[in-house]
């Protein structure tokens, strides 16, 4: 089913042409509609001369006041490293749990202010993802837990280090068994000092689990391998990729690497020889691998098992292998399934077929798929193990029968937070009662730590030192980038202290970093031979920031012992709906829930911000009309029942979804620790245990009808909407929607946004699109602009180039420009309300089969075009274009029109409705204009959270237009970089915030007139398919797209 | 034949005038008393500020020697030390304020502020007690000079424009007569609040209020001239013009950094572990730095744990090195009470410059004034401008290397930076990063370009420093 326009839709209510939809795209701003507006005020005479006097004596007094007196402090003693309005860039790690990231700290005046990626890692080479991004927010977190203590009701009542290490002591003297309870630890120095500490007390044990579980995986390949490890994946060696279920780009396994391997081989390398990979995701909600699928084969979770089956029989077939008996698959699937079959076949070697089950019998048939298909020790490489995801729920589940057993005394939880991540998290709490003494090394007080007795507040990652082994002989320092902000102590200084280690010195200032350092000459430099002396090791790693051992060769066999039984597959469910579970880039299963960038930050997929939301499928009639299952709109609450537990949920129709399947995202409902707390629902007590695995789905869920709706749904979705094509309800003709909502001047029906095609009509593109930019062309010779190629033709001229085809949406680059340009976080009603600041958003748009579309994202921001309608419409030439293709935006000469917002044909203009940064409000306003809760302040109002912000790039206050300014604060530091160093300019030197985050490097930035220039080379290779959004007005454009290709 | 006169006057004083310059003179004076003495004594001399009034000075010395005031204006502490009662008398009276040292002046300079006070405080009596006469032959002419021309212009005008209403009003009757009708004569007052001049006054009115409204607001927040009082009485001057030291030894970061960045006490100890007392003020401000930093002059040892030291033990190490170096400058066995007045005062300096509410300690940073503070939405980078462009530290800031005390030279407005940006040539040629604009080099080749300014490569552009 084609869309009969031009085959890319935003969603269900674009194609439907709904009224509501309609007016959300009219409305750039929602005026109206306010959830709880205030009540109606009409002043009278004498309330506008008391108004206008009160504003005439204030100025008066504000303007007759002194000029402060402000101080200038220079240090007592200078570091040399540090030259004030200088950044220092720190080589640390991102390490939480099951993420990791090798980054780059920037520190301003001892401030950390950003992260970015370090190219020197292997692992990651450079790329982020945005929840790295995020790090440096959760350290100015004004919530985190300011001094060790005692918690008695939900507080911590103060204690110093030397009593609580008293009291602790004593506690852990008494003997007992002891559990630490933990995510997994990648960290060799952390697992030396819990090391110690089990010596000391030999009845202590290791309790790991994963936030979201890889458990079946391990267990499958110590089954099949006998390694139970995880390996790397090589996407950019595989021709072709089924993943059933794995969410590889996103949150599966180690995303970033998997990012850049898989998007190397979806860019266009070359026209004649596009060399494509072919991707099959068989899934039944869209996640973010799925969305970039070229094929997806919708299934009922509860269906994986069988079309795992299915794929082993259709190979097995060919190769030779028995067959196993494959419980019943729809026959859409099974069809599909058929091709991948034949086309993982036709590329025996360079395949890869992966799966993100929780089912050890799945993971073991994938297993061996994938030896049938020749891809172990090809593209699947046992030599370097991926270590992040070491943890086995079984495990806990033990524990659990233990401490209420009363056999343990102690439990320490560090890092990890049961109580609320649990599916049996009920069952989790009543046997932590019975632990008679129960610390927690947290830094916020979350779920798990309110019931504890004791918290031992652990150092912010930015404050703390360590090290890290994500994948075999990869290793990674972290270092602090700022002395404890708090009375905090980091965890395994706690522990070392507690053991008594004999190890540490306790004289030195930093302890843990000597022992840290002592590991490291110990254990590390006898792993290398380029340096003799371990300060030369150590000073390099600790620059260098990451130190990798080539690895060992291992190569391994699918074990022959390893039976093949269909039956210990999940077997297919009977419920009228099945329910999925799914992790999100940027909340996991709650981990960052209390990251207001992360939280503010759309769902890649459905859009949605401050919350997690029921995705329901759609229904297209054939015709003209698409409905959401049993008549559900967005925003529409329903409740829902799985395991006999209700929550009142809020829809979110997604196309794509599988019918008779809904599906929710995990990390909502979080009940304390932070700005989390209150947003979407918690459904983590829905999700099944089978076999002492967690499972990410259910076969039955009862799902009611609708039974409200909520009053601040916030989806972006329909927010800034562009250039989008219609049927005239009447004429039936193509029209430009914009033009009927908008009555947009001159404007024209054929919008060039997105351009797609089959990689095997890449021929048929190219002419269709050499002739679009001839007509384009054309109409633009048409102008009474001058020509500016003079103008613009001396010196330099930026411009961006973004590869659809590398874009995978993972919204890294999203967090990266908030953390750069100081863009506020307004909250989710504001978010409702169109009010939303982000200056780069990602556009999803849908395009091939209506009910299960492929999707392509756009990254938008301002397109600094040549022609730019906002400039001629500022009526104070706030915003103007400079020599070097800038469009322009002086903050403070901004009167707040908003014209230029309203003239902008791409809609990237944001308008500060209130006062976000608390820049210039009375405090004693604040809490009214933010609606915030009683007691609470804004974001920014708080000092400690201003510390994030960028001192290069103004705080705008309240009443201006800001927008992407392709960051031109690093643009005239690389300027000037280079002018002091008396050479030209050179790619290395600019780079933007969103370039620097990408982990795929879809978006190339640099001088244009410099034909050796990173950009004018990628613009050159795409040749016709390099294009300029909505090219045919004429406005020049600075950014480039790339058009999106897929291989079906 | 009047301006002519009025012009052969004026170039006789003037004569007069120049002749005078050397010899003490009330112009001088006025310059000096604004420079030095104006931020703490009032203008009129007639009030008590941070300083007694000063009219009337030379009365109240007159029982001493000349030489006594010129003393006390140079070094007065030095004069409470010696226990001169006069000097005394006055630090009973004002302590602890303490008066600046101005070792600089000449005994000509002060005769030339001591004359402009008695010039202000003589006039100032003159115009209370002769309210109504006119002003004295004798007075200065620079600003009342012009003010005269227009005055006696506005009431020519004023006078023609009566004129020609009266014209008017006379032919308008001629008119009525001619028509037959009655003439109506219009009274002084009939044509001040005729509509025609009420209008016109209201036009001028709106315009010379809204010219000064525009011109005032685009004054407010800048501060040129700005010369707060600082912890310490560093002397630019001394520093960087008799010392010759340069400008980037102590503001090292301006060549690579966007602030110029006021040296930390450590950079001053480079020095000043070897120069321990001034030249001009002996102990008095360079044990401030000791206090900072923590450095004991005594040993010549930096003191390890500093941090931890109380108060009294500073107070003690500190006074000790003082009355040191007062015993072994004059010369004396043990401290006189003069010398322990010495060290009472230099102590509390230190106490004062190095003690604040937000650290409530001796030790830790100088806390100097900050003199130049740019708008915060405006971006300035020093590298850019010293590394790059080799804009001399005098171009902005003046010249320093003459300033005793430093004060804010430019407006720091942005015309003032756009004016600049427009004159200033690029060294095009010298930096290979210009390379990139080939337009330039081929105009500059051909001949038919002079030079390359900075407006030519955007520097007048918003996002150059506004973002």
């Amino acid at each position: 089913m084609q869309h009969q326009d031009n085959g890319i839709w935003v969603s269900v209510d674009d194609l439907n042409r709904e009224a509501s939809f309609l007016k959300s795209a009219e409305q750039e701003f929602l005026l109206d509609e306010l959830a709880e507006a205030p009540a109606a005020w009409t002043p009278s005479r004498r309330d506008f001369l008391k108004l206008m006097g009160f504003s005439l004596g204030a100025a008066t007094v504000a303007a007759s006041c002194e000029i402060p007196m402000r101080k200038a402090i220079p240090h007592v003693i200078k570091p040399d490293a540090i030259v004030p309005g200088v950044a220092n860039y720190y080589a640390s790690s991102f390490v939480n749990g099951s993420d990791y990231c090798a980054i780059l700290v920037k520190t301003r005046e001892g401030r950390p202010i950003k992260i970015e990626g370090n190219t020197l890692s292997s692992v990651t080479a450079g790329g982020t993802s945005a929840r790295a991004q995020a790090l440096v927010l959760s350290l100015y977190d004004t919530r985190r837990l300011k001094y060790p203590g005692k918690i008695e009701d939900g507080e911590v009542k103060k204690l110093s280090w030397k009593a609580l290490d008293e009291k602790i002591k004593g506690q852990l003297q008494l003997g007992g068994n002891i559990r630490i309870i933990t995510h997994t630890i990648i960290s060799p120095t952390a697992k030396k000092a819990l090391g110690e500490f089990i010596a000391k007390y030999p009845g202590t044990r290791v309790v790991t689990y994963d936030p979201v579980s890889h458990a079946a995986l391990l267990a499958a390949n110590e089954a099949c391998f006998g390694v139970r490890g995880i390996p790397t994946y090589k996407f950019d060696a595989a021709d072709v990729i089924v993943s059933f279920g794995a969410d590889f780009l996103g949150t599966w396994v180690s995303p970033i690497e998997h990012a850049r391997g898989y998007a190397s081989r979806r860019k266009i390398q070359s026209l004649g020889n596009p060399a494509m990979s072919r991707h099959y995701q068989v899934e039944s909600y869209m996640s973010l691998t799925g969305s970039n699928a070229d094929m997806r084969i919708q299934i009922r979770p509860s269906e994986m098992g069988a079309a795992i089956c299915t794929l082993y029989n259709e190979i097995a077939q060919k190769t030779g292998a028995p067959a196993i008996s494959a419980p019943a698959l729809n026959e859409k699937a099974k069809a599909a399934l058929k091709k991948a079959a034949s086309d993982l076949l036709a590329a025996r070697g360079k395949t890869l077929v992966v799966c993100g089950t929780n089912n050890v019998m799945e993971q073991i048939i994938v297993n061996k798929i994938n030896d049938l298909l020749g891809n172990l020790n090809s593209t699947i490489d046992f030599s370097v193990l991926n270590n992040l995801h070491q943890g086995d729920e079984r495990d806990m589940m033990r524990l659990i029968g233990e401490m209420n057993a009363g056999q343990v005394a102690l439990a320490i939880v560090w890092g990890a937070n049961p109580a609320y991540e649990l599916p049996n998290a009920e069952q989790f709490k009543a046997a932590f009662a019975k632990v008679n003494t129960r610390i927690s090394f947290s830094t916020i007080l979350d779920e798990t730590t309110l019931l504890c007795n004791y918290v031992a507040p652990t150092h912010h990652l930015l404050e703390s030192w360590g090290d890290a082994e994500p994948k075999t002989g990869h290793y990674s320092l972290i270092q602090p980038t700022i002395a404890p902000l708090f009375d905090t102590r980091q965890a395994e200084l706690s522990l070392l202290e507690w053991a008594d280690s004999p190890n540490l010195n306790r004289q030195d200032e930093q302890p843990y970093y000597q022992y840290l350092k002592s590991h490291w000459a110990d254990e590390m430099k006898a792993k290398q031979s380029k340096y003799a002396t371990a300060t030369a090791f150590w000073d390099m790693s600790l620059h260098d920031g990451v130190f990798e051992v080539p690895p060992a060769q291992r190569t391994v066999s699918f074990s022959p012992n390893v039976a093949l039984n269909a039956a210990a597959v999940t077997q297919p469910g009977a419920g009228a709906v099945e329910i999925a579970f799914y992790e999100t880039v940027n909340i996991g299963n709650g981990q960052y829930a209390h990251n207001p960038w992360l939280q503010e930050m759309p769902d890649p997929v459905t859009r949605t911000v401050w919350g997690n939301y029921l995705c329901i499928p759609v229904e297209w009639d054939g015709k003209k009309k698409m409905t959401g299952w049993m008549g559900l709109e967005d925003g529409d609450k329903v409740e829902v029942e799985v395991k006999g537990k209700k929550h009142l949920c809020t829809v979110v129709r997604v196309c794509g979804q599988a019918p008779g399947t809904v599906a929710i995202a995990l990390g909502g409902g979080r009940e304390s620790g932070g700005c989390g707390v209150g947003h979407g629902v918690n459904v983590n007590p829905w999700l099944p245990i089978e076999g002492g695995f967690i499972q990410y789905f259910a076969k039955e869920a009862k799902v009611s009808g609708k039974v409200g709706a909520e009053k601040n749904f916030a989806c972006v979705q329909h927010h800034h909407t562009m250039g989008l094509s219609a049927k005239d309800a009447e004429s039936g003709q193509t029209i430009n929607a914009d033009e009927q909502v908008l009555a947009y001047q001159g404007a024209l029906t054929d919008r060039s946004i997105i351009f797609q095609a089959h990689v095997n009509e890449l021929a048929s593109l190219r002419q269709k699109m050499a002739e679009f930019h001839k007509h384009a062309s054309h109409l633009n010779e048409q102008t009474l602009y001058p020509d500016r190629a003079d103008y613009f033709g001396t010196g330099l001229k930026w411009a961006m180039f973004i590869d659809l085809n590398a874009c995978i949406g993972c919204g890294a680059c999203q967090v990266a420009c908030v953390s750069e340009n100081n863009v506020p976080v307004v909250g989710k009603n504001e978010v409702g309300r169109h009010h939303e600041m982000t200056w780069l958003r990602i556009d999803r748009y849908y395009y091939g089969d209506l009910e299960n579309p492929r999707v392509v994202y756009q990254p938008m921001m301002c397109q600094h075009c040549d022609n730019a309608p906002c400039e001629n419409v500022c009526p104070v030439n706030a915003t103007n274009h400079s020599a070097e293709g800038i469009n322009q935006m002086a903050y403070n000469r901004c009167i707040g029109t908003r014209y230029c917002a309203n003239n902008c044909p791409y809609k990237v203009r944001r308008f500060n409705w209130l006062d976000y940064t608390t820049a210039d409000t009375f405090p004693a306003n604040e809490e009214r204009l933010f609606r915030v809760e009683e007691g609470d302040i804004p974001f920014y109002a708080d000092n400690l959270v201003r510390m994030v912000l960028n001192p290069d790039v103004t705080v705008r206050s309240r009443g201006v237009i800001e927008k992407c300014s392709f960051c031109i604060q690093r643009i005239q530091e690389g300027k000037l970089t280079a002018k002091r160093e008396n050479r030209p300019l050179e790619d290395n030197d600019v780079r933007t915030a969103c370039q620097t985050a990408c982990p795929t490097g879809a978006i190339v930035f640099g001088n244009i007139n410099n034909p050796q220039s990173a950009v004018s080379q990628a613009i050159k290779k795409q040749e016709e398919l390099a294009y300029q959004v909505l090219e045919e007005i004429n406005t020049r454009p600075g950014v480039r797209y790339s058009a999106k290709v897929y291989n079906a | 034949m009047l301006l002519k006169r009025f012009f052969s006057i004026s170039g006789v004083l003037l004569a007069a005038f120049s002749l005078l310059q050397a010899a003490p003179n009330v112009e001088e004076g006025k310059n000096l008393f604004m420079t030095n003495c104006a931020s703490c004594h009032s203008r009129d001399m007639k009030t008590n500020l941070t300083g007694p009034a000063l009219a009337g000075v030379e009365e109240r010395w007159a029982a001493y020697p000349r030489q006594d005031l010129y003393k006390w204006i140079r070094a007065s502490q030095a004069l409470i030390a010696e226990g001169h009662p006069r000097a005394v008398e006055l630090w009973a009276q004002w302590k602890p304020t303490l008066m600046n040292n101005f070792p600089g002046l000449t005994d000509d300079q002060i005769e030339s502020i001591l004359l402009y006070i008695n010039d202000v405080a003589n006039k100032k009596a003159a115009a209370a007690t002769q309210a109504g006469q006119q002003p004295g032959v004798g007075a200065s002419k620079d600003d009342s000079s012009t003010t005269w021309i227009f005055v006696s212009i506005a009431v020519v005008l004023g006078l023609l424009s009566f004129a020609l209403m009266r014209i008017v009003d006379n032919l308008r009757n001629l008119a009525r007569v001619q028509a037959g009708q009655p003439p109506v004569r219009r009274t002084l007052g009939d044509m001040l609040t005729s509509k025609g001049t009420i209008a016109f006054m209201v036009f001028a009115a709106t315009l010379i209020l809204g010219y000064k409204t525009v011109d005032n607001a685009t004054r407010m927040g800048r501060q040129q001239g700005y010369q707060p009082e600082q912890p310490i009485a560093f002397s630019h001057a001394l520093h960087a013009g008799v010392n010759k030291i340069d400008c980037q030894y102590c503001h090292d970061s301006a060549r690579r950094s966007k602030h110029a960045s006021i040296p930390g006490a450590n950079t001053c100890m480079n020095c000043h572990t070897v120069v321990k007392k001034g030249t001009k003020t002996g102990t008095a401000e360079i044990t401030k730095i000791f206090a900072s930093i923590g450095y004991d002059p005594i040993t010549n040892k930096y003191i390890l744990d500093y941090e931890n030291w109380t108060e009294k033990q500073i107070e003690d190490l500190y006074k000790q090195w003082i009355g040191q170096e007062y015993l072994a400058d004059k010369g004396l066995p043990a401290l006189d009470e003069q010398g322990r007045m010495t060290v009472q005062m230099q102590w509390e300096g230190i106490v004062k410059a190095l003690k604040n509410d937000s650290n409530g300690k001796i030790q830790g940073p100088i806390e100097w004034v900050r003199i130049h503070n740019l708008a915060d939405h405006a971006y300035f980078n020093h590298a850019q401008h010293v590394a790059v462009g080799q804009v001399a530290c005098q171009q902005c800031h003046g010249p320093v290397e003459q300033m005793e005390e430093m004060h804010q030279y430019s407006t720091l407005g942005m015309g003032w930076c756009i004016n600049c940006h427009r004159q200033t040539e690029v060294k095009f040629k010298d930096n290979d990063y210009y390379q990139q604009y080939a337009r330039y080099y081929e105009e500059l080749k051909s001949g038919k370009r002079e030079k390359v300014t900075v407006a030519d490569i955007g520097g007048l552009e918003c996002q150059k420093c506004h973002y």
